[in-house]
């Protein structure tokens, strides 16, 4: 009954202050910009600029037109350093091919728009020749396939292709749009991490007031301050997280495993908050650390967005485990047992974690 | 209902001592002043006892229980005054005492009456963040009542209230006190100690010097003094004779017989003299 009382006081109290609001404000951002500016799937094509000289523009049109989506090439205009240019637009699966009308054409572009592939192929000496436009980025990887790619002819080149085996797994699932994809690190980041930062916020305020000091002397355990405050970050980051999932993700998601993932991580980074608090006095002091610990916690929000860079102390990082359990709660046929082993340490070392806290906590009372 | 022996405590645990060896008992019913200026150990020996430190060496009982193994159950039996006003701003006066009636096991007295008591009922669904400072005094005092405490812990209950209000705060003390709580009260004012106290301690340095009741430290200590407004000539004259030195007392009777008196009247050592003649010290 006193956990209740104090629980209903700190979310009226709470709901009064700035910090309480400053979770559902961000989950109101992130859902417009999901919603309204981010697309639904960003556009992965790349844009490659082409002259065919005039001996060999008849094979490879025939070659591109057979791979362009609608077997159509449009006519378009192309602004680059001020200048228009009229140009054949190709479209296949993986590129966005422009053909120009001119190699001066490609020489401006090259220069001006420095795009990543760009060549002039044309036949000289009974043969097709490709000259390549490096811009000085390029790895020595990629210039000596440039050089080597065309050593063979393109049968034994897709011969070797044929060779490797790809396996796709879970054909019959339809993979996550772009913008569904992104609310994992977002909601990790506006629950969990933004969480601990506001814990720290309420002891503070309530330092500054003396309050910890009067409840310490009723007979409601020390603890039952703690956990009201934690209760409260609880229920603020289960509500301004389906704030963004209800939304942009419907039906999608397992969402008991959603809210199972969200109250044990919302337990962890409360717990954390409130150990930091126990060690300086005001939130000056300790926002230094407690940004710097945001900081390193986004870190597997970068190899989740960039999967070529993932350490393996990576994956050893808290929100490195929360993001993949969000992500596992919204793809179907999701690993629920991923999801349920994470919560569960979570809720482990969280309690462990909030142990320290009260302690701490009891312990620094008179000071 | 309150037992401490040996009572040692240092914040660095370097052997730098802010409370040393203090021991005494406070009985049921009593009024007991700690006194001595800012940094003697009072707040330390009173967070101790309170459970807001803990104990690192000796023993203490407060109203029964060993604070060495603190029950929260004990709080129901104590109320604690703050020196400084620790009340929630964003909630009023009210709610205030609303919410921490409910975190005792105990039957809670009513929030408005203890309003009433220290004259804050019109304020009672003002905003405790917009109180004067000793409005908000006021209000943690209130609060420290709202379990109905056998045992009242108060620092500096009258600092910075006005002398009326202060009065009605003395009053309630008494009040209480009639009632059977024992106060235990922290203070360097001497005057409402004097007033109040059944008992006193002096504590500086961290150590206890003497613990008396304050009529007995002014017959011990308080040297006994007449004094003599009198017509001499066309002169009015003003003179303390001592009470006890026989030169003294016969002059005093000399000029009882021989002149004409204006005013006459005892004069005894205050507290606060005797504090500094014992410790050598004064309160500030």
């Amino acid at each position: 009954m006193k956990l209740w009382n104090s629980f209903t006081k700190e979310l009226l109290l709470s709901s009064k202050s700035f910090y309480f609001w400053i979770e559902l404000i961000m989950s109101a951002i992130i859902l417009f910009v999901l919603l309204f500016v981010v697309p639904e799937n960003f556009n992965n094509r790349t844009e490659e600029y082409l002259y065919l000289g005039p001996q060999v523009e008849e094979t490879f049109m025939e070659v591109l037109l057979d791979q362009d989506q609608d077997g159509e090439v449009e006519d378009t205009v192309l602004k680059s350093g001020g200048e228009e240019f009229n140009v054949k637009l190709l479209v296949t699966e993986d590129n966005e091919i422009y053909l120009m009308e001119s190699l001066e054409d490609l020489d401006f572009l090259a220069d001006k728009k420095r795009p990543a592939a760009a060549a002039h192929i044309y036949f000289a000496d009974n043969e097709v020749k490709y000259d390549y436009y490096i811009q000085g980025y390029e790895s020595e990887r990629l210039q000596n396939l440039y050089k080597v790619i065309h050593a063979e002819t393109s049968d034994v080149v897709e011969a070797e292709f044929d060779k490797i085996k790809v396996e796709t797994l879970g054909a019959e699932v339809e993979p996550l749009s772009d913008r569904e994809n992104m609310v994992p690190p977002l909601i990790v980041m506006n629950g969990a991490l933004l969480g601990m930062f506001i814990i720290a916020s309420y002891i503070f305020l309530d330092r500054g007031e003396g309050i910890i000091k009067a409840y310490a002397v009723t007979a409601a355990k020390p603890r039952y301050y703690l956990l009201s405050k934690v209760f409260v970050l609880m229920l603020v980051s289960v509500v301004s997280t389906l704030i963004i999932t209800i939304p942009v993700l419907g039906g999608l998601p397992v969402y008991w495993a959603i809210l199972i993932l969200l109250i044990t991580s919302a337990f962890f980074a409360s717990a954390i908050g409130l150990i930091i608090s126990t060690y300086y006095e005001s939130m000056t002091q300790a926002f230094g650390v407690i940004y710097i610990l945001m900081v390193v916690m986004l870190l597997p929000s970068i190899a989740y967005f960039i999967p070529s860079w993932e350490p393996v102390w990576v994956k050893f990082m808290p929100t490195y485990a929360l993001i993949q359990g969000f992500k596992e709660s919204i793809i179907p046929n999701g690993d629920m047992n991923y999801v349920l082993i994470a919560s569960l340490g979570y809720l482990v070392v969280g309690t462990i974690l909030f142990a320290f806290a009260e302690y701490r906590f009891k312990r620094n009372l008179g000071a | 209902m309150i037992k401490v022996k040996g009572l040692h405590h240092s914040y660095n645990k370097d052997g730098n001592f802010a409370v040393k060896d203090v021991s005494f008992e406070v009985k049921e019913g009593e009024v007991f002043g700690f006194l001595g200026p800012s940094g003697a150990g009072k707040s330390t020996t009173q967070n101790i006892l309170t459970g807001l430190l803990q104990l690192q060496d000796g023993t203490v009982e407060v109203a029964g229980y060993d604070v060495k193994h603190i029950k929260n159950e004990m709080f129901n039996r104590i109320g604690m005054s703050f020196e400084q006003s620790n009340v929630y701003s964003k909630m009023t006066a009210k709610e205030n005492l609303d919410f921490y009636a409910k975190l005792f096991d105990v039957e809670a007295r009513d929030s408005m009456e203890l309003l009433k008591m220290v004259g804050l009922h019109d304020k009672a669904n003002m905003r405790a963040g917009e109180f004067s400072k000793g409005q908000k005094h006021r209000l943690t005092f209130a609060r420290s009542m709202i379990n109905s405490p056998e045992l009242w812990f108060l620092d500096e209950p009258t600092t910075g209230l006005d002398p009326s209000i202060a009065a009605d705060i003395k009053d309630i003390i008494k009040a209480e006190n009639k009632k059977g709580v024992t106060v235990f009260l922290t203070t360097h004012n001497m005057y409402i100690a004097d007033e109040l106290c059944d008992r006193v301690a002096f504590i500086i340095d961290g150590e206890i010097k003497l613990i008396d009741s304050p009529k007995n430290l002014k017959l011990q200590y308080g040297e006994k003094l007449v004094e003599v407004e009198y017509v001499d000539g066309d002169e009015t004259k003003k003179e303390s004779f001592s009470t006890i030195m026989e030169e003294d007392k016969n002059k005093l009777a000399e000029i009882v017989k021989t002149k004409e008196i204006t005013t006459m009247h005892t004069k005894e050592a205050t507290l606060e003299e005797i504090f500094i003649k014992v410790t050598g010290r004064g309160l500030i």
